[in-house]
């Protein structure tokens, strides 16, 4: 027989426990665990001389998971210091960030966007770690990975992880209508044009050729790049000019015309995952893709992609491609412990074992020699990914810069015009003056 | 206020034995209570004056959520008069609120008179109804309402039957911001139900002596339905109008969070959002707040200053 405790005079009811039971409900409905727990709460285990950090990201279940790994073997290295991690969706992410560091409390480190990393350094939210060189080694990175977060000399970041955009072509519909699949290295926005337009004629547009995004800056970046320009110069003003614009939108708007490319208003923002994407759907036959979700895409695509560059770099006044990072790593100017924070990124930096526990859920590791030693471990479909960017690391690639602040905005900008393009409401040479005037004011205001 | 000062005054001569004293304790505890039972009240109350005070310095000010907030008088308020995309928000909002709310208003008015005719199941019909405004602002519905309005989506099956082409209700600009007007429509339910309410009030014996009379249909809706009504639509009215013109999530879910296409579903209060968050104005944001706050004002005692001509509350 048990005694039964009467109803009410529990004593288990205390926040601890109703945390669990929280996070019981949590596990129960993986969905909503995807949508990440919300900041703030939990975490007063500091006893003796232990040090707490707090450390914030985006990224789902699976991220979490393997971010956690990594985590478990540092601290079970560093038996002083305690990580208490919160993550979400990117969306909520950035508008909390914002707040935590309006309410004077910063996590110690945090994930960073490219684009906002100048509208938190240049207010010295961020901690300068070029003062801390003795703590975290960032010898082992490329310069074109090193220079990521360098503004004047200081450094802001560390990238989690890099990668790039590439075209992926589904090699079963070029089969399917008889289209020879261009070479990767060498080809031409010519022959991306010729090969949608053959796969949208011989498919009777079933299937278009191709199809990207027009607003999206880092496709747009590339292209400018190639034409000897850049977005953002080194002095953080806007580089490229009205003539590049223009012929940005009337790249896609000729293919467009012809059918080689979707008519305007097809692409309708649906889910932003790879299963729901048009080519996964068989709508597309090639677009551009960010090189770390090559698996996820393949996958979806039924192991058809082949991955391939992006058109035009043999062809053009230079190179346009450069390699990029998903997100950075930041430490907050104020947090309590920064060595401590520092550590920790020189471990996710440089250790083997902490990308052998990520993965690269946020790219290739950015240690090259680190890198190396990770790849026996990656899917065959990572590892495509992973040669693809570790062969453009090993280039000569022109520098890209940091978005200098107001930068956010220009991608708003850019979207609205280009969907005034799109839908003919303004002619190619119109958006890109506009484009130009807009995102001028942007920067200097 | 006069309640209590003749109770205080009758009920010591009216319950003569207790002591003044045990009666002013009996009275201090119970005041105590009922002090306990508003402490919620009080501390969320706390959570709302002072972010709304704080807001209403912060107009005034150059704030990016990093830096202390600068000072800068009135040079938000006269940036918004300079800034294209906010006059864009203030349109969409108005053209979003202006059309959907008397059409919405309309529907809610005429479903209430078909379901108040005495159908048998008239509670599952009125929930029936009125579910679709429990959801509207979800965004369940939202991304459900992308799906349905989708490039091959119902809609656009349904008008293929009839020779139409396909139209891009949420991705072309030119009818992004209608699919979100139908939406609202759809959305009738709660004023649906207060309009139900206010029909069973009117006496049936009005109709039955107007029928009499020989009154049409038309006329009797004219002359008895809708001044005895008037109350209930200048309430729903209101109620409505203040709503609309805080609409967010319909235009958040609707484009990822952008407003788009090129911002023809930026409405106002997502703009405001933009700018704190996402572009670090949270000066500005607030400055666009309180803003708002005075354009519903304007408009709400716009709506109570027409009442005396068309609101009838003599029975």
């Amino acid at each position: 027989m048990t005694i039964e405790r009467p109803p009410g005079s529990s004593p288990e009811i205390n926040r601890r426990n109703l945390m669990k039971l929280s996070g019981l409900g949590l596990a129960a409905v993986p969905g909503l665990a995807a949508c990440g727990r919300g900041f703030g709460g939990g975490g007063d285990d500091e006893s003796g001389d232990g040090v707490t950090l707090n450390m914030v990201w985006w990224g789902d279940a699976t991220r979490a998971e393997k971010t956690q790994a990594a985590l478990d073997i540092f601290m079970e290295a560093n038996p002083g210091i305690t990580i208490e991690v919160e993550y979400q969706d990117s969306g909520p992410y950035q508008d909390k960030l914002a707040t935590r560091f309006a309410a004077n409390d910063a996590p110690d480190l945090m994930a960073m966007r490219m684009d906002s990393l100048r509208e938190y350094a240049d207010r010295g939210a961020l901690l300068d770690l070029s003062e801390y060189g003795d703590d975290i080694d960032l010898s082992g990175l490329s310069e074109n990975a090193a220079n990521l977060a360098e503004v004047e000399g200081s450094v802001f970041g560390v990238p989690a992880g890099l990668n790039a955009v590439g075209f992926v072509i589904r090699k079963d519909f070029a089969e399917q209508y008889g289209v020879a699949v261009p070479d990767g290295n060498t080809w031409s926005w010519d022959d991306l044009a010729a090969f949608a337009q053959a796969i949208s004629d011989a498919s009777g547009k079933e299937v278009y050729g191709t199809g990207f995004d027009v607003q999206t800056l880092q496709n747009l970046v590339v292209w400018v790049r190639q034409q000897g320009e850049d977005l953002f110069t080194e002095d953080g003003r806007l580089g490229v000019t009205a003539a590049t614009m223009e012929a940005w939108f009337n790249l896609v708007g000729g293919m467009r015309q012809s059918g080689a490319y979707p008519p305007a208003g097809f692409f309708e923002e649906i889910g932003g995952s790879a299963d729901q994407s048009y080519i996964a759907q068989g709508k597309l036959a090639s677009q551009i893709i960010p090189t770390n979700n090559f698996l996820g895409y393949n996958e979806a695509c039924g192991g058809n992609l082949a991955l391939l560059r992006i058109p035009g770099e043999t062809q053009a006044v230079r190179r346009g491609q450069s390699v990029d990072c998903p997100h950075l790593w930041s430490v907050a100017a104020a947090s309590k412990h920064p060595k401590e924070a520092v550590k920790l990124l020189d471990f996710l930096t440089n250790d083997p074992e902490a990308s052998l526990a990520t993965g690269t859920t946020r790219g290739v590791p950015a240690s090259s020699a680190v890198a190396e030693e990770i790849k026996d471990s990656l899917e065959p479909d990572d590892l495509v990914a992973t040669e693809y960017l570790m062969g453009l690391q090993g280039e000569d690639l022109p520098r890209s810069y940091t978005y200098p602040p107001g930068g956010s905005a220009i991608a708003d900008f850019l979207d609205v015009i280009a969907v005034e393009v799109e839908f003919g409401r303004q002619t190619a040479a119109d958006g890109a003056a506009q484009f130009i005037a807009d995102a001028t004011a942007a920067i200097e205001g | 206020m006069t309640t209590t000062s003749t109770e205080t005054a009758v009920m010591p001569g009216a319950v003569a034995p207790p002591a003044p004293q045990s009666q002013r304790r009996r009275r201090a505890r119970k005041d105590r209570a009922g002090y306990l039972f508003l402490l919620p009240w009080f501390i969320g109350m706390l959570f709302t004056v002072v972010p709304f005070f704080a807001s209403l310095y912060l107009a005034f000010t150059d704030y990016n959520l990093l830096n202390p907030p600068k000072w800068i008088g009135l040079e938000n308020f006269a940036d918004m008069f300079r800034d294209p995309v906010l006059l864009k928000s203030l349109q969409v909002t108005f053209v979003y609120t202006f059309v959907s709310v008397p059409l919405s208003l309309a529907a809610a008015l005429g479903v209430a008179m078909i379901l108040n005719r005495g159908i048998r199941g008239l509670p599952w019909y009125r929930a029936v109804f009125y579910l679709p405004s429990l959801l509207g602002a979800s965004v369940a519905v939202v991304l459900l309402w992308r799906y349905v309005f989708g490039f091959d989506g119902i809609v656009n099956a349904f008008l293929g039957w009839f020779g139409i082409d396909a139209i891009s209700w949420t991705s072309d600009p030119d009818y992004a911001l209608t699919t979100l007007i139908i939406l609202h429509i759809w959305t009738f339910g709660s004023p649906m139900v207060i309009f139900l309410a206010g029909l069973r009030q009117i006496p049936v014996m009005y109709y039955e002596a107007a029928a009499v009379d020989g009154a049409s249909k038309w006329r009797r809706f004219r002359s008895i339905t809708l001044p005895l009504l008037s109350p209930i639509i200048f309430f729903n009215l209101i109620q409505s109008l203040i709503a609309s013109f805080q609409t967010f999530t319909q235009g958040f879910v609707m484009n990822n969070g952008g407003g788009g296409p090129a911002n023809s579903t930026l409405f106002y209060n997502l703009y405001l959002y933009q700018q704190g968050f996402n572009q670090f104005n949270m000066g500005y944001a607030s400055a666009m707040a309180w803003t708002l706050l005075v354009i519903i004002a304007v408009f709400t005692a716009i709506t109570f200053f027409t009442a005396k001509y068309w609101v009838n509350y003599d029975s």
